[in-house]
């Protein structure tokens, strides 16, 4: 092989995993000029990157209109979305085939599709340019955006969490609606401070650390014992983690959850997306990942069947269904991983971002300066 | 060293994205895919009451690829009854006609002795005795993948079911093994090149 590393740019490069879309799904790597990603999320089979610019670039499939762009043709390169140009962008996130973004001003945008209303706009039909969400004013200011399925949520800064979209599961926290179409606050009368929306179920993380988690029951992924089940649609603390939690992230089947200390994995782990190995393939009991026990966990991110986690020195470690290449470990011989597994090929950078989807997953990474040694962090 | 070719369309002028690697993807006709998806047994198999058998893994022999490199990397846990277990290994077998010349032969073999054992791909389901178990691996399954029907029908298989015979007494059914093979471009080549090598 060659030195592909010698050429990414002192500001980094995103790198591109399984079925992105992007260079006909083979592992690649682009850059910006004179720009840096600051977020990037990954839908089903699209992909949105915030930039430093507050420039909205997204990519990928498109039949929803969730790229935003007035047309459903699928883009396989980064494309600017020209019509947010007056605003600052400053986070975007992509449910399964509906894209949400905020600006700086307080305002929240969504597109695509909107069967169940989760564009926030009033009404059920989808769109292929972003429109404004009413409900959100200027002083809303978004601290967090997540989308699932058919759901999405906003987060603000004082820690109020708005919802809307599908609730045939409970997923947004309604107990009595099939659906809405506009935002409603869910609360559980403390602040909250991080919400990850799975495809049909939902979690969040109140300031003072404690785990709630809502929506569909099935295979554990609620880390709720049975008897608890009955409430699904509505929040319910997990009570199985001691420790102070800091952000969850919830997949097709399965929720990650990274404490002070620790990352806990329950639900579903068919795959290996829990990293418990290859004795458990399910758990409604929250479950310490003890492999990475002694690596400083700093970020953590759940695509539908695969799960990524971020070191405190940007190291990444992948596991989960290893199809597509999205797991970032090979060129074109692939498996599930059943325990985290280090992705050799960023020893050499410091991973900034992670985003996983449907099948792919997206990295941003800056070249490293000094070196890392390899063997430290070989089994 | 290898350029960097910048992207010109109106709205991502300002990407930068670096040329594919060196070692551009391999034409259809040189390579095949073979993924070994996953298995389940049936709830009546006797490798279901067998408590020695507590993990499972996955081979296959292809030619000169050393075991290591078709089986699959990790042992599962025993499925439990209606539970299938899932491995995702696919395996990119290089067909080159200049460097593997051998692995062409070994194929086209296969595809001249249909409705016989050479005319088949072996899959051998392995039972993993546990670390500290002092046990040798051993066969408890075998499924048999037709590689002349595939280049009959033309068709890449997605995700098919195999039966899994007992080593035993091969009319005994003990589950299923869900595989895909991508590979009629190069079974179609190599017979067209075999066959014209036989005649010229
Ligand atoms: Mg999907
Ligand atoms: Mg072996």
């Amino acid at each position: 092989m060659a030195e592909p590393e010698s050429l990414v740019p002192d500001t980094g490069a995103v790198f591109t995993f399984g079925k992105t879309k992007f260079a006909e799904n083979i592992p690649s790597k682009f850059w910006f000029k004179n720009d840096v990603p600051i977020c990037l999320s990954c839908g089903d089979e699209h992909t949105a990157i915030v930039t430093g610019n507050n420039k909205l670039y997204m990519f990928g499939s498109n039949n929803w209109g969730q790229l935003g762009l007035g047309s459903k043709s699928a883009i396989s390169k980064p494309t600017c979305i020209k019509a947010l140009k007056p605003e600052k962008v400053k986070l975007a996130a992509c449910g399964r085939n509906h894209t949400l973004v905020s600006t700086d001003t307080g305002g929240v945008y969504a597109a695509g599709g909107n069967n169940e209303g989760q564009l926030g706009l009033g009404d059920t039909d989808d769109r292929d340019t972003f429109h404004q969400i009413g409900f959100f004013t200027p002083s809303d200011i978004i601290k967090q955006l997540s989308a699932g399925a058919n759901t999405s949520a906003a987060l603000t800064e004082d820690g109020k969490l708005f919802m809307w979209g599908d609730n045939s599961e409970g997923q947004i926290g309604l107990k009595n609606k099939s659906n809405v179409c506009i935002p409603h606050e869910v609360t559980v009368g403390k602040p909250i401070s991080w919400i990850s929306c799975g495809y049909y179920h939902s979690a969040f993380v109140t300031t003072d650390g404690e785990l709630y988690t809502f929506g569909e029951p099935e295979n554990g992924k609620l880390g709720l014992p049975n008897q608890l089940l009955i409430n699904h649609r509505s929040p319910q603390r997990v009570l199985g983690i001691p420790d102070k939690v800091i952000q969850v992230a919830c997949g097709g089947g399965h929720t990650v959850v990274l404490t002070e200390k620790v990352v806990y994995a329950f639900g579903l782990g068919q795959f290996g997306q829990l990293g418990l190995g290859t004795f458990l393939f399910e758990t409604s009991e929250p479950k310490i990942i003890d492999r990475i026990k002694d690596q400083k966990i700093s970020h953590i991110s759940c695509g539908e069947n695969h799960t990524a986690l971020m070191t405190d020195i940007g190291l990444m470690y992948t596991f989960g269904d290893g199809r597509h290449g999205k797991l970032g470990l090979g060129m074109e011989n692939f498996t599930n991983q059943f325990f985290p597994t280090l992705c050799s090929n960023f020893l050499k950078f410091t991973v900034q971002l992670i985003a996983c989807g449907g099948c792919h997953m997206l990295v941003f990474a800056t070249p490293r300066l000094g070196t890392i040694d390899e063997t430290e962090f070989e089994e | 060293a290898s350029e960097v070719s910048e992207a010109h369309t109106p709205d991502s002028d300002d990407i930068v994205v670096t040329p594919q690697s060196q070692t551009c993807p391999k034409a259809d006709s040189e390579k095949m895919c073979i993924e070994i998806v996953s298995l389940a047994f049936c709830p009546e198999a006797d490798v279901m009451a067998d408590e020695n058998i507590r993990q499972v893994y996955v081979e296959y022999k292809f030619c000169d690829l050393p075991l290591s490199e078709t089986e699959t990397p990790v042992s599962l846990r025993k499925p439990r009854a209606g539970e299938e277990i899932h491995f995702h290994f696919s395996k990119v077998i290089d067909l080159d006609p200049v460097e593997h010349q051998d692995r062409r032969q070994f194929l086209f073999a296969m595809l001249q002795a249909q409705n016989s054992d050479e005319g088949r791909l072996k899959f051998t389901v392995v039972s993993d005795p546990l670390d500290e178990e002092k046990k040798e691996c051993q066969d408890i399954g075998y499924a048999y993948l037709e590689l002349w029907q595939i280049f009959q029908s033309g068709k890449d298989i997605l995700e098919q079911e195999l039966e899994i015979v007992s080593p035993g007494n091969q009319a005994i059914q003990i589950g299923r093994l869900k595989v895909s093979l991508q590979a009629t471009a190069a079974l179609h080549g190599i017979y067209k090149e075999m066959t014209e090598d036989l005649f010229s």
